[in-house]
């Protein structure tokens, strides 16, 4: 890391400015936050494309700019290879755990863990799930700690501090919306950033066959060798972050499973997955790691000299003009707050749900949830500091990789058996997150001995990775073996929670049978009606039945006529009988459920049917 | 050719084509994924779409895209 700080104060005023407006974007909705099921799902109405950006901006955490521009400028475009692997956990993500979970009204992985098996493996889980968000937001505050350290000459506590206290007092505030909305913002700034950095470069070397030519040939490979080097071969980063830690972003990860239940529909998902996992993902894998492929060919072509840590800032610092180097700041602090502000939000609903609400105050107002969810998001973000100095002992990707590989593979493997294997039992579920979670403790103490055998002949520099991979071979032996010597839970008690009772789950959900004919989308105009009250109910013309291929009792979705509000002024309804009236193209609405979803009287809004 | 670059392709794509399967049958056991409704379809084919998609890429650069700019064959 080099030691003083670069960049002008141009630079640095963008930057603040940046800092601050994306603070004032996330405290201005928290007028949006009044119920724990705003302050955690965002009310449940958001549409795809907002989600998927929000995604985008989450799974870019502020390490990313950093590790994969090291790994890019070590080992070239192979950097990207990490980002390869979504596409394969999409359709267990929108087939089989997105249903089962948004269907079922469930709130968080402990808790479905409670509904399919039973309570000590919610509990738990819990413990571990806690561990692995409360690590991760350590992870990312050292981050950018560490770099604001580069930048401004900054202790790296320091730097933790200040953006820790900035990101848990958005979320204090706004909760779910101040997170989706500003990691939107986010989202297209770290986009805009990196990828204009690469524009930039491909412009200064004179074309993308100069700036190719530059790189040695053994960077130009998709992936590593399979064995080798052991701190970065496919086969490590494969089973850490491919089958890991990319299934328990997917399965796991509370952050995620927020930002999932705030669509507005199941049907809206495979939109929002397809879009961030099939183009915006690619853009951010070249965003995040082509600092490191341009400061390598600077660096062959003698107009440049970077360790590969520095490699995102110096390569940026090069190309940039005073003000747009401030600007690719403003996305490595965009790429930390948008990562650790899901986090603090899904520790905050960890605790909640399955820690207080169950234990400690059952059946208290939503008032005092909201309240208690707050104060836990301030807690939160003082835990994850408080990682800082331990996390300080290693390199950012190997304390990353270190952590997900240890922790995620238990619960991983009993969420995947639990949505997949009717058979899979309870006592076999506890056995796979206890039994799985105390073998790659010990591993750590006979590390040659249990992960020597998976190393593929790399030695001891790849156990940080190779231990995934133990992890999960030995958790899932622990859960199938168990599983053939205990009994199953009954199949009725199982409807709604595993793979092919889905349906069932859309049923309980809607309370009747589910519509899926394929309707289009009606233009009213609002007309409150007190007596409509308390009902969640809203009134429509037949001819609108009609468009929307709707029938009175199916869900529907009203909201504003603006695409762009992304669901924020909308609100879920139930179709009551059609009025008699067939061309008054009217929605009466009670006046509660239009106040939920900012209407007022006589203004034109969008109604579709969601089943 | 060699393996050592081929095996990961192998690897990645052989375990990524169990995952889907295994997604998709999720979805077709039971009928929540209907294929008599169009969406559902289209989302099938889209699956399998960006599982060839993404082996084209990676295809591209291993066996293409290293010798561009170098005149080498792998």
């Amino acid at each position: 890391m080099i030691a003083q700080a670069i960049g002008g104060n141009l630079d640095y005023a963008v930057m603040l400015a940046y800092f601050v407006a994306v603070l004032g974007f996330g405290l201005y909705f928290g007028r949006y936050t009044t119920t724990t099921r705003d302050f955690f799902f965002g009310g449940q109405r958001f549409s795809w494309w907002l989600i998927a950006f929000s995604c985008v901006a989450t799974v870019v955490g502020s390490y990313s700019f950093i590790k994969y521009s090291a790994a890019g400028f070590r080992y070239g475009i192979c950097s990207t290879q990490s980002y390869l692997n979504d596409w394969f956990w999409m359709p267990i993500l929108v087939l089989g755990w997105l249903p089962i979970i948004y269907y079922n009204r469930i709130t968080s992985v402990p808790e479905y863990l409670e509904a399919r098996f039973d309570k000590k493996t919610r509990v738990a889980a819990t413990l571990i799930i806690l561990f692995y968000i409360v690590g991760y937001i350590g992870i990312n505050l050292i981050t950018l700690g560490r770099t604001l350290h580069t930048l401004l000459g900054w202790q790296v506590m320091t730097g933790a501090i200040v953006t820790a206290v900035a990101v848990a007092l958005y979320v204090y505030i706004g909760g779910q919306t101040a997170v989706i909305m500003t990691d939107l913002v986010q989202g297209i700034i770290l986009l805009i950033a990196g990828l204009g950095l690469f524009a930039a470069a491909i412009y200064h070397f004179g074309g993308f066959g100069e700036f190719w030519s530059l790189l040695p040939r053994d960077h130009k490979f998709a992936f590593s060798d399979f064995n080798a080097p052991p701190k970065f071969s496919f086969i490590g980063i494969y089973v850490q972050d491919g089958l890991a830690n990319t299934g328990a972003l997917m399965l796991m990860h509370q952050g995620f499973i927020l930002r999932f239940l705030s669509l507005k529909s199941v049907k809206d998902s495979r939109r929002m997955v397809v879009c961030w996992i099939l183009v915006l993902a690619p853009l951010a894998a070249i965003a995040t790691s082509c600092g490191g492929w341009i400061a390598k060919a600077l660096v062959n072509n003698g107009e440049l000299v970077t360790e590969p840590g520095d490699s995102f800032v110096k390569a940026a610092h090069f190309l940039c003009a005073p003000g747009v180097f401030g600007f690719v700041l403003a996305a490595l602090t965009a790429a930390l707050m948008s990562t650790a502000d899901s986090l603090i939000n899904a520790v905050s609903a960890i605790f909640v749900n399955d820690i207080w609400k169950p234990y400690v105050r059952p059946a208290s107002p939503d008032k005092h949830y909201l309240r208690v969810a707050r104060i836990t998001s301030l807690v939160a973000a003082g835990l994850g500091l408080a990682l800082v100095p331990i996390f300080m002992r290693d390199t950012i990707y190997g304390a990353h990789s270190m952590f997900t590989a240890a922790v995620t593979p238990p619960v991983l493997m009993a969420i995947f058996l639990g949505i997949t294997w009717k058979r899979y039992t309870p006592a076999a579920a506890f056995v796979t997150i206890v039994g799985g979670a105390v073998l790659i403790g010990v591993s750590f103490v006979w590390a040659d001995a249990l992960v020597g055998p998976f190393d593929f002949g790399m030695g001891p520099d790849s156990y940080k990775f190779m231990r995934a991979l133990f992890g999960l071979l030995a958790a899932g032996t622990l859960g199938v073996t168990v599983t053939w010597l205990t009994r199953p839970k009954p199949d009725p008690e199982l409807k709604g929670l595993v793979a092919g009772s889905q349906i069932e789950a859309m049923r309980r959900f809607k309370g009747g049978q589910p519509n899926r004919r394929p309707g289009g989308k009606a233009r009213l105009q609002v007309k409150l009606d007190e007596d409509l009250s308390g009902e969640n109910t809203v009134i429509v013309p037949q001819s609108a039945l009609d468009i929307m291929a709707a029938e009175p009792g199916d869900l529907l979705y009203a909201s504003h006529t603006r695409w762009w509000y992304g669901g924020l002024r909308s609100v879920h309804v139930k179709a009551g009988p059609p009025c008699d009236c067939e061309d008054c193209a009217l929605l009466r609405i009670s006046p509660e459920d239009a106040a939920t979803a900012h209407f007022s009287e006589g203004q034109e809004v969008v109604v579709e049917k969601i089943m | 050719m060699n393996m050592l670059r081929v095996w990961p392709i192998v690897c990645q794509f052989g375990v990524g084509a169990l995952l889907c399967a295994v997604g998709i049958w999720c979805g077709l056991r039971g009928g929540y994924l209907d294929l008599k409704i169009a969406e559902d379809r289209r989302l099938l084919v889209t699956l399998v779409g960006g599982y060839l998609l993404m082996l084209a890429i990676v295809c591209v650069f291993t066996f293409l895209a290293p010798c561009w700019a170098n005149g080498e064959s792998l």
